[in-house]
Formats: structure tokens, C-alpha cells, sequence
């Protein structure tokens, strides 16, 4: 080796200051900054004006938080949310909570199955549930009739506790797959050892597991109410026409019916309901922190899913196939049957129990979603749904390297602001983003007529999921690796580009899959934004079943479950591929 | 080759004083080791001259370059300190081949590709892995994995090698054979490295000298041979390999270099060579297992000659561990000759008392 040859970089001369100036760095963090906190700041500020921002003449003043607490309905549709929430939180708790239970420690058949099955609907749109739950439980929905005539059960999906039952089934997938991933961790030599001395199951599942799951529970139960006190397509698609407003229902008809655009009361409402959701936000997390304290004191943990002993609470054999059968019915009741209802009437021209299906059998449905405004939703949909997957799948791991890789000053302040958009309510960051194309011109206007100011909102919403899926990456590639790139003389970005994020390809990849699933599916904050000419799925659906055109409707939202389901199984394909490359290596 | 001189340098973290004044120096050609146990500072030393660690007080110079100064504040990139360093884990880039690996260096300071292909092929065969070239991390050795970061650490020839704890991942027969091959290149290319490790035997091999470090403050710099016979504190002495250390009070001053003392709690009087000692000094003595003689004979006679009883013995493959008691003091010997007890001849040599401070 010929060491006289001088291969110092070029820069090596050069002494920095001790302050970092890395522009990269402070580039990607004001994006964020900006990013998450454009739909925040012009909303509180519109919620203290006397009238809309884009009128002249506006002076500072909390009339609108006056107009809003003496207004009934608002009392009304906040008891209402209220009550919403508390029965979805605590159906959820006990259904999800119970699962996780008997798939993870009793030997009930088909457990293996059971858990990718209960968390389908977290996957599947939203909105296709909703609808194929009022096509088979709705007023002359299939399953109806049965239910409140055959059976006798007072079941009506219109009322607050009839979209309780709907918003359990929506959120018992979240429950389940915290309580799953906390039973996991547990060492399960605690209930061995509770077994061994003399305690029966049952007395095993209550006295021990149960207190072990005592904080993921409060974990799940927190984040379910604040996914609740924010529902917006339950209401409107069974309450609001019944006249059982939520919170967000009742902005979004305020919204919508106001005589002049955009009113303050509208903003406050909002503004009052993002406060709601970062105290539930903060309160959970002070209680993880708390938590955490205690997981840590625990001493060291046992090897994951126990001991190599069952781990599993030994049931009789028609207990456990009592349960295996009602887990079977819990999916195929609140899943399977709901998206075969929407399949079912998307082929017909309605959906009755009083006539046998095939005598209504269509093509129509699915002829009309090919053209006009149907099929302008569908590829709007998938356009902004393709290509804010990938520039925030982007900027999150840019944001994340900073956050997690770097020397930059402000990298703490980054998680939180990363986190920070699942706090707000989808119809915050519509309402938000719509304020803030007014206020910020150039480019706010270009931005509010186009698809570009969607995708915006859309991937503001869901990059949390993003930094989720890589925060989680990043921990698991050792900080060496990064170091190592900067001793050979790359700088922090050639380190991050060329060695991390190529290593972290396919988290990047799920991060990709998860955020397009999530663009694709999500409606809510595209309620307020929609303009003609550029609408989406979600939103399409919501309006054309408002005005009762049922059948395309249904057939748009089986395009929107094909689509999520496609995504997933290449998803999954190119990991399982992937695994056996590996393992064949 | 350059030298690195580090001075004053201090580090906190929260309220934990990680590194205290450290100051130290590595010689232009120099195998030099930061030894000591987990936690001593030393790895916060070396990734504060890597660039990965600002200190909070402090200079570090290559040559005559400042790579830290916080006074001046000084602080030059990792990236800018043109180090080669080779971290405890590899952190071979596990999506890159070998030869990936050790092209990235010259690649971010955009060498030609026909002068890069034949810089990496060199240096892949000055670690001997020539024929892994295409292999990707996942399909070599640790040891392999272990030449790999070796030669990308190597290939731009860097001003200073820096070894994290490099043989830990290694099995011990793997890891002698790595202390040799690493010895002899460092030796060939003549490049001043800087080597961590808790490991008292690779230290005592590898090391032209050694800085032994404890609770982040430096605590003797010299040889091998210097540490290991002349160790100036208890730490010292215990850290590098066994060490009996006996209490003694001093009973006479000496001028002519022997001093007379009193262990404690048998009272036997020690006689203990070259040391000036006043009158009635409390201090300790540090005497090495395999520097007291043993014999069979039951009468003591002779200067530190002591009757002891065997309280146990232990075959180690090529020497003996007796556990002594003389008068209710413990005392370790290594003999490669069997003793059957249960009474022996202990003599002290007095040059192999090491008087240590109080």
C-alpha cells in the first residue's frame, strides 16, 4: 500500500465554529415546523376574529366562543360525543382487551389466525365499513329486520348507542393490538408461576394477567376516546340525518350551510375540540412515562412469548371452542359481512331483504364509477395518495435522521412535532389548512383549488404513521453504522443518504405502503377542501350518499378496498420474499 | 504520521463526570492503549478525538491541526479529522459488499474509478480478504467482517488509527490470532493508533505504551513492563493481572534504600527495597503472586520468610493458585510446582513489595 499518497478531504483544513450550521438540517426541521403547524395557527387565530379572514374589516374578539357555549346544539352534539365516546372506549376495552386475552394467553383453536383478521379493519377503509354496516345493520339495511323483528334486540345504527356499536367495532382493532404487544413483552413465567402455585385458570386470567395489562389498557383506552371525540363519518352517515349531531358533524354543518363561508364559530368549535384532544394526548403520555418507570424496574425480562412453555391458559375443550366459534362470528359479523353487504349492493340496485338479490342484479353501479366524477375521484384518489406517500415517506426519514442521527440544536423538538398531527382531528387539519391557503399567498391560493393543497393536508395527517414505522427502524440500526460513515469522511448528509437510508429500505417501504393506505382511505380533512373538478373517493362517497346514490357509492368503496387490499398483499409479498432471501442466505 | 495530543480534557454527562483532566499524548508511530474497566472514560476519550463526542473543557491537536479546542472554540467534524477508525461492533454497512464497504471512503473524496478499483484491491490484500471482494457482511466471519472495517478504516490512508475494543466480538483463539496479524501491520505501515480495551492481556500485548484510566481521570502512563511491575496505585496493581496488597505500618526510616515495616494484622516484620519511608507511615504493599517463592520446609528462617497454612489449592493447566493464610493475612501464590501442604515456607522478595500510596 502506497501511504505517501495524500487522500485527506479537501475540507480537512477548514475548523468549524462550535454552533452546527447544517442547512440541510435546518431546512428539513422548518419543514416540519411549517408543515405541522400551518393547520394549527391560522385556525386559532380565525377562532378570535369577528369575521371570516377573507372579509375586510375584522377585529379581535371571542364572540365566537360566546356564540358557540350558548348555542344548544352544540351542547347537545357535544353530550352526544361524549357519550359516544365512553361507550365506543369502554366496549372497545372490554372486546379488544378480551381478545388479546384468549389469542395470546389461552390455546383457543385458530388463534394464529384470529389476530390478522381482528386488526383488518385498522387496514380497510374506514368509510367502506361504515357504509357496508348501513347496508346490512342500517333502517332497511339486510341484517336489520332480523335483528330487531327475529331476535327482539332494540338495534338502531342511528342513535347514539347504535353508532357506539359501530365505533367499538372501528376501534376494539386499536385495543387489541396494544394490549397484544404489551402481552407479549409480558414474561409469562408470572402466570406459570401463579399456576404452579395451585391458582385455577380463570383465577390466573384475573388476578394476574389482567393487572399486568392494567396500563396498556389505560394506553388504548386514552388514544380510543380521543379517536372518538373526532368521528365525522359515523355521524354523518347514520346521526346527523336523525338529528344526533357530534361535535364534528355539527362544524361540519356549520361549516357547510353557513350563509358566509368559513364562519369564527366554526373555527372556535374546532379549536375547542383540538384542545380536548391534546389534553387526552398529554395525559397519555404522562401516564406511558409513568409507566415506563415502572416496566424498567422490572427487572430482567423473559424471553419473548415466554419461557418455551405453553405460556397459555389450558381451557376445556367446549370453552375453547365456545370462544373460537364467537371470535369466528365477532369478524365475520362486524368485518366480512358488512364488506360483503357493500359488495352485494354495489351489483344491485338495492340492497332489500324483500326481494331475493339476483332479481336486481346491475352492472350499472360499477359502469357508472367509470366516468364523470366517479372515475375523476378514483385516479385524483390514487395520484395524491401515490405521491404524498412518497414525499413524506421522504421528508419523515429526513426529519427522523435529524431527530434521531444528528448534533442539530432543535433535533429534540422534533419528535413532538412529528407526533404532534395525530392529536389534531382530521377536520382541524381541513378546516387549518383552508385558513392557511387564505392567509399565505402565494402559494395559498394556487394550493386551495388543487389536488396539491389536498395531498398536502392528507400527508400532514397520516406522517405520523411514517415517523412511527421509522422511528422504530432507525433504533434498530446501530448509530455505528452512521459514525462510521462520518470517520471515513462523509459528511451528515452522505452519511444519511448512502449508508442509513438505504439500509433502512424497507422500512422505508412499509413506511410507503402505510402512508398511501392511509391517504387513499382518509376523508375527513378533504370534507373542507374539495373543490369541483378535484374530488376524491372518500369525500365523493360521503356527498352522493347523502343525496341517496347508493349503488355507486357502494361500488366506489369496493374500488377503495381493492386498491388498500392490492397495496397490502404487495406489501406483504415483497417482505415475505424478502425474509427468504435472507433466511436462504 | 502525525502525533495527538489531548490536554485537559473534561466531559459531563448530566451530573456525571465522564471524563476529569484527562492529558495524554500519542507518540508519532506509537501503539498506544486507553485501558481500563467499563465506564473508566476511555471510550468517551477516543470518540471525543473521532469528532462523534463534544468535551466540555479541553484541547486535542494531530500534528498541527486542532481538532478541539473549547476555549478557541474549536470544533472540526467528524467527518474533517481524516481518521481511520474501526468501531467495537465493525459496523460494517451491511447493505453494501466488501468491497462497497471499502470503496465508500475514496468515493465521497471522489478518486477516480480505475485508481479506486486498484487502492481498494490493495488494501483488501493488505488485510488478506482479496477474494471476498463481492461477499456481502452477512456471508463472512466475524473476523472477516473484522479485516473489512480494518481495511476501509485503512484505505484512505488516514493520519491516526483509532480501535474501539476491536477483538470483543471474537473468540479467544481467533482474537490471539487478530492481536498478532493487527501487531504486525501496525508495525509495516508504521501507523500511530490509538487502541481501547478493558482487556489487560491484549493491552500488555499489543501496547508500546499504556494509559490505565479509572472513573474518567488518567491514572499512570509508561510500558507494559512498567504498569505491570511498578504500578503506581492499588487500582493499577489490581486492574493488571493479581495482585496480593498487604497493610504495613513503616517501624524505621532508612536512608540507604531499604525500609523496615510490620504487616498487619500478623505483626511479622517486611523488609522492602528501595523505598524512603518515614517512621510510623500507614501504607500498602503490592507484592505479584508469582513473585513469592514457596518451599516445603515447615521452619521459616531467612529475611520474609513466613510460616503460612494452605487453605486451598487449584490446578490451572501450566501452574498452581494456592491460597495462603499467614496469622489470619491472606495471600495468593502461583507456583508451577505442587505443594501438598498443609504447611509451607512463604519468602517476599523485598525488591517485589511495591509500596503504595496510602
Amino acid at each position: 500500500m502506497t501511504t505517501s499518497v495524500s487522500l485527506a478531504p479537501g475540507r480537512a483544513t477548514r475548523i468549524r465554529r462550535l454552533l452546527p450550521g447544517n442547512g440541510a438540517q435546518a431546512a428539513i426541521s422548518g419543514l416540519v415546523l411549517v408543515a405541522v403547524l400551518a393547520p394549527v395557527v391560522p385556525l386559532v387565530y380565525a377562532s378570535v376574529q369577528s369575521a371570516p379572514i377573507y372579509l375586510p374589516g375584522r377585529y379581535f374578539t371571542v364572540a365566537a366562543y360566546r356564540q358557540l357555549f350558548t348555542d344548544p346544539a352544540f351542547w347537545a352534539a357535544a353530550r352526544n360525543t361524549a357519550e359516544f365516546a365512553a361507550m365506543t372506549t369502554g366496549g372497545a376495552l372490554v372486546l379488544g382487551g378480551g381478545f388479546a386475552i384468549v389469542c395470546g394467553r389461552t390455546d383457543v383453536p385458530g388463534r394464529r389466525w384470529y389476530p390478522g383478521l381482528l386488526i383488518a379493519p385498522l387496514l380497510l377503509p374506514p368509510l367502506g365499513l361504515i357504509l357496508g354496516w348501513n347496508a346490512l345493520y342500517g333502517a332497511g339495511g339486510y341484517a336489520h329486520d332480523f335483528i330487531t323483528r327475529t331476535l327482539h334486540l332494540p338495534f338502531n345504527l342511528s342513535t347514539v348507542p347504535g353508532m357506539a356499536v359501530l365505533g367499538t367495532a372501528v376501534a376494539v382493532p386499536v385495543v387489541f393490538l396494544v394490549c397484544r404487544a404489551a402481552l407479549s413483552g409480558m414474561d409469562s413465567a408470572l402466570e406459570d408461576a401463579a399456576r404452579s402455585v395451585g391458582a385455577p385458570a380463570l383465577r390466573v386470567l384475573g388476578r394476574v394477567t389482567l393487572p399486568m395489562l392494567r396500563p396498556a389498557l389505560v394506553n388504548a383506552g386514552l388514544l380510543v376516546c380521543t379517536l372518538s371525540i373526532e368521528s365525522l363519518g359515523i355521524p354523518l352517515v347514520f346521526g346527523s340525518p336523525q338529528g344526533h349531531d357530534f361535535i364534528a358533524s355539527y362544524l361540519y354543518t356549520q361549516w357547510s350551510t353557513a350563509f358566509t363561508p368559513g364562519p369564527p364559530v366554526v373555527s372556535a368549535g374546532a379549536t375547542v375540540l383540538l384542545g380536548c384532544a391534546c389534553v387526552l394526548l398529554l395525559l397519555r403520555g404522562t401516564l406511558l412515562r409513568d409507566q415506563a418507570r415502572f416496566v424498567t424496574i422490572g427487572g430482567r425480562p423473559g424471553p419473548a412469548g415466554g419461557h418455551g412453555g405453553t405460556g397459555s391458559v389450558r381451557l376445556p375443550t367446549a370453552a375453547r371452542l365456545v370462544l373460537s366459534v364467537l371470535l369466528g362470528l365477532y369478524v365475520a359479523v362486524t368485518t366480512f359481512a358488512p364488506i360483503a353487504a357493500l359488495g352485494l349492493s354495489s351489483v344491485t340496485t338495492e340492497l332489500t331483504p324483500l326481494i331475493a338479490p339476483w332479481h336486481l342484479f346491475t352492472a350499472g353501479n360499477w359502469r357508472a364509477i367509470g366516468q364523470g366524477q366517479f372515475a375523476t375521484s378514483i385516479t385524483n384518489t390514487v395520484e395524491i395518495a401515490l405521491a404524498g406517500a412518497l414525499i413524506t415517506t421522504a421528508l419523515v426519514a429526513l426529519a427522523t435522521a435529524v431527530a434521531h442521527r444528528s448534533a442539530f440544536a432543535f433535533r429534540r423538538g422534533l419528535p413532538f412535532l412529528l407526533l404532534f398531527p395525530r392529536a389534531i382531528p382530521g377536520l382541524i387539519i381541513g378546516i387549518g389548512f383552508f385558513w392557511t391557503f387564505l392567509l399565505v399567498n402565494p402559494p395559498g391560493h394556487a394550493l386551495l383549488g388543487s389536488l396539491w393543497g389536498i395531498m398536502l393536508a392528507l400527508s400532514v395527517r397520516s406522517l405520523t404513521i411514517a415517523y412511527f414505522v421509522l422511528s422504530a427502524a432507525f433504533a434498530a440500526v446501530s448509530e455505528s453504522l452512521d459514525d462510521a460513515a462520518r470517520s471515513a469522511g462523509a459528511s451528515w448528509w452522505a452519511a444519511i443518504t448512502r449508508i442509513t437510508l438505504p439500509i433502512l429500505r424497507p422500512a422505508l417501504f412499509a413506511a410507503f405502503i402505510l402512508m398511501f393506505i392511509a391517504i387513499l382511505n382518509d376523508y375527513d380533512p378533504a370534507l373542507f377542501l374539495v373543490t369541483p373538478g378535484h374530488e376524491l373517493m372518500g369525500v365523493t362517497m360521503l356527498l352522493s350518499e347523502q343525496k341517496g346514490v347508493n349503488g355507486p357509492v357502494a361500488a366506489l368503496a369496493m374500488v377503495q378496498i381493492a386498491i388498500t387490499v392490492v397495496a397490502i398483499a404487495i406489501a406483504g409479498r415483497l417482505f415475505s420474499t424478502r425474509l427468504r432471501g435472507r433466511r436462504n442466505a | 504520521m502525525p502525533e495527538i495530543s489531548v490536554q485537559g480534557l473534561s466531559k459531563a454527562f448530566g451530573g456525571a463526570r465522564a471524563l476529569d483532566e484527562v492529558t495524554f499524548t500519542v507518540r508519532d508511530k506509537e501503539f498506544l492503549t486507553l485501558l481500563g474497566p467499563s465506564g473508566c472514560g476511555k471510550t468517551t476519550t477516543l470518540m471525543s478525538i473521532a469528532g462523534f463526542q463534544r468535551p466540555d473543557a479541553g484541547t486535542i491537536t494531530c500534528g498541527d491541526q486542532t481538532f478541539f479546542d473549547f476555549r478557541g472554540k474549536v470544533f472540526l467534524e467528524a467527518q474533517d479529522r481524516n481518521l481511520g477508525m474501526v468501531f467495537q461492533s465493525y459496523a460494517v454497512w451491511p447493505h453494501l459488499t466488501v468491497f462497497g464497504n471499502v470503496a465508500f471512503p475514496l468515493k465521497v473524496r471522489r478518486m477516480r474509478k480505475d485508481a479506486l478499483r486498484r487502492r481498494v484491491t490493495e488494501t483488501l490484500e493488505l488485510v488478506e480478504m482479496a477474494g471476498y471482494a463481492g461477499r456481502y457482511p452477512h456471508e463472512l466471519s466475524g473476523g472477516q467482517q473484522q479485516r473489512v472495517a480494518l481495511a476501509r478504516a485503512l484505505v484512505y490512508s488516514p493520519t491516526v488509527l483509532l480501535l474501539d475494543e476491536p477483538f470483543s466480538n471474537l473468540d479467544a483463539k481467533l482474537r490471539e490470532r487478530a492481536r498478532a496479524w493487527l501487531k504486525r501491520l501496525q508495525g509495516e505501515l508504521g501507523l500511530t493508533t490509538l487502541f481501547v480495551t478493558h482487556d489487560q492481556d491484549e493491552a500488555l500485548s499489543l501496547s508500546d505504551r499504556i494509559v490505565v484510566m479509572n472513573q474518567g481521570a488518567v491514572l499512570q502512563a509508561g510500558t507494559p513492563e512498567d504498569i505491570y511491575r511498578r504500578p503506581a496505585t492499588r487500582f493499577t496493581a489490581e486492574f493488571l493481572g493479581h495482585c496480593n496488597i498487604l497493610a504495613a505500618r513503616a517501624v524505621t526510616a532508612t536512608a540507604e534504600g531499604t525500609a523496615e515495616l510490620v504487616l498487619h494484622p500478623g505483626g511479622q516484620p517486611i523488609t522492602v527495597s528501595g523505598e524512603h519511608l518515614a517512621a510510623g507511615a500507614e501504607v500498602q504493599l503490592a507484592v505479584r503472586p508469582e513473585a513469592i517463592a514457596l518451599s516445603a520446609l515447615s521452619a521459616a528462617t531467612g529475611l520474609n520468610a513466613y510460616k503460612a497454612e494452605l487453605r486451598s489449592a487449584s490446578f490451572l493447566g501450566d501452574h498452581y493458585l494456592y491460597e495462603l493464610d499467614i496469622d489470619g493475612m491472606p495471600l495468593t501464590v502461583t507456583d508451577t510446582r505442587s505443594f501438598p501442604g498443609p504447611s509451607l515456607t512463604v519468602r517476599i522478595p523485598p525488591s517485589a513489595c511495591r509500596v503504595l500510596p496510602p
